[in-house]
């Protein structure tokens, strides 16, 4: 058990240690101009010195990240649903959605601008954009590859398709559901980021960047590319945890013990 | 009395004919074995008799209601045992009320104690994937025992055990049998195993499938394994076996 914590949380740690001491040892070794890229140090203080500016900031963008994700997850889940259990509409829904895949996210973001305006909304539609998809491709595929025997044993018992749905196809497509969430949550804040970056006319952590670019502050450039990839990896480790709790038997031998119903 | 009958049953797939008009009568609370050669129809005769199918010709009567092409009076087991991985092994034997209705606390105690009558008290909280091919087995034969269905329909249930586990589970079956006075209807490809678990051995010729012979088996119970050597046995065995592979000869 320990030995599992270790590598589970250890080793990410540790590669994170890593990357920050090649980072130290590629600006100093090469003598790198603090203008192209500043030491791993000066980026933290970057971000420190100027928390209580970048804090409001951050939590805007931790907003679009959190709604946008949802919003996506829940359309997700619902297209694949729909599509597993209506064929018609799968051959019709399905083109339409992988074509919305490929037009050019920043693309989106000036029609959107004009019929949402500045708000958080068209971040939040970006970010759901961009989730939405690997979510229902997985459900979808989950839910149509759920075994046929188990799905006529249920019928033998004379089982209701509502209860089939509920007590053998959902969970059964829990394992694919958690991989189009944890795909989208890795997208999530880069939907949120360029949402900013097309979409915003005050404040945002995207803007903040440009303009620290703007101002020669390359520290802060770096610092907010790092708060950024923060928000994203704390996203999608929050995605990892709730799927840990919520399929225990993909890792336990034997049920929790408060798990009675 | 007669429990499930069957009056010219048939079924085809396309131009599969998968299953001869075919009839047949079980008594209630006996034992009766099915074999025949591979794709003669006999999972497709459970499948209409369990009413996933509905058959294109003749009844399927189950105490004397036609019950063609419905579902909810039979308890069926497979080869693979269709335990749902995210439930515990309390959890699987209660899956037929959790499909249809509420899962009591009755149910629940019911469960326990059949799962401890039968050696698996100790796994109530596992979750299948860390028993072994034979518990699983016994998990899923529970979970169709607490169904209540006086009819069990078991499709090769022990066919992808090891042979000394599936010994095992054929002294275990034949112990449950006789504690609960179900009607068993058991295909097996093992014609060994037919003749020890069972009252009659019904035999069914390559496909387009059909009853070809129906043996009532003298063979005294309890049976042990001393059973399979006995001149009795080897009679019926040389019998289906002559009947089986009357090709091949
Ligand atoms: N759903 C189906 N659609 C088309 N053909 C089918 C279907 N189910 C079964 N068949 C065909 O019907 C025939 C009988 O199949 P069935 O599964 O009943 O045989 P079986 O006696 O159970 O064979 P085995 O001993 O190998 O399990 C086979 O030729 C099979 O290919
Ligand atoms: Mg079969």
């Amino acid at each position: 058990m320990t030995r599992k914590i270790l590598r589970n949380v250890g080793v990410p740690i540790l590669s994170f240690v890593l990357l920050l001491l090649v980072w130290q040892w590629v600006v100093v070794g090469f003598h790198v101009a603090s203008y192209i890229a500043p030491r791993p140090r000066q980026a933290f203080l970057a971000v420190t010195q100027n928390w209580s500016a970048l804090w409001p900031l951050i939590l805007g963008t931790i907003r679009e990240t959190v709604y946008g994700f949802f919003v996506g997850a829940a359309l997700g889940l619902g297209l694949g649903v729909i599509m597993a259990k209506v064929p018609v509409l799968q051959r019709i829904v399905y083109p339409v959605l992988v074509l919305s895949q490929a037009v050019p996210i920043i693309a989106l973001a000036a029609p959107l601008v004009l019929i949402l305006g500045f708000s958080v909304t068209p971040k939040v539609v970006i970010v759901a954009w961009i989730v939405f998809f690997p979510v229902t491709v997985n459900v979808l595929d989950g839910l149509t590859h759920v075994d046929k025997d188990l799905l006529n044993l249920a019928r033998v018992y004379g089982a209701s398709r509502w209860r089939t749905f509920i007590h053998i196809e959902i969970p059964a497509t829990a394992t694919p559901l958690f991989s189009g969430l944890k795909i989208g949550a890795t997208y999530a804040v880069t939907g949120a980021i360029i949402g900013e970056l097309a979409a915003s006319d005050g404040a945002s952590l995207a803007l903040y960047q440009e303009h620290a670019n703007a101002n020669l502050n390359t520290a802060a450039v770096y610092g907010t590319t790092m708060v950024m990839t923060a928000i994203g990896i704390t996203w999608f480790l929050l995605v990892v945890g709730v799927e840990v709790f919520a399929t225990p038997w993909q890792r336990r031998t034997v049920a929790r013990r408060w798990r009675r119903r | 009395m007669t429990l499930l009958e069957l009056r010219d049953v048939a079924k085809t797939f396309g131009d599969t004919i998968a299953l001869s008009p075919t009839s047949l009568a079980i008594a209630e609370g006996s034992f009766v074995a099915i074999v025949g050669p591979s794709g003669c129809g006999k999972s497709t005769m459970f499948n209409v008799i369990a009413g996933l199918l509905t058959p294109d010709g003749g009844d399927v009567l189950v105490k004397g209601e036609r019950v063609n092409g419905t579902t909810g009076h039979v308890g069926y087991m497979l080869q693979k045992d269709l335990l749902v991985p995210w439930r515990t092994v309390e959890d699987n034997i209660t899956m037929a009320k959790r499909l249809t209705g509420r899962v009591s606390a009755a149910d629940r105690e019911e469960a326990r104690a059949v799962a401890r009558q039968y050696g698996l008290g100790d796994f109530l909280r596992h979750y299948p994937t860390a028993l072994s091919g034979g518990m699983r087995q016994r998990v899923a034969f529970m979970r169709t025992l607490v169904t209540h269905q006086t009819l069990l329909l078991l499709d090769e249930p022990f066919g992808a055990l090891d042979a000394q586990t599936r010994l095992e589970m054929q002294q275990w079956l034949l112990q449950v049998w006789r504690d609960t006075g179900r009607t068993v209807l058991f295909i097996t490809h093992d014609v060994d195993e037919s003749i020890f678990l069972s009252d009659r051995v019904i035999v069914m010729s390559p496909r387009p499938g059909r009853v070809v012979a129906d043996f009532a088996n003298p063979l005294p119970r309890p049976r042990t394994v001393d059973t399979l050597i006995e001149p009795a046995f080897i009679d019926l065995k040389t019998k289906v076996m002559r009947l089986l592979h009357r090709e091949d000869a």
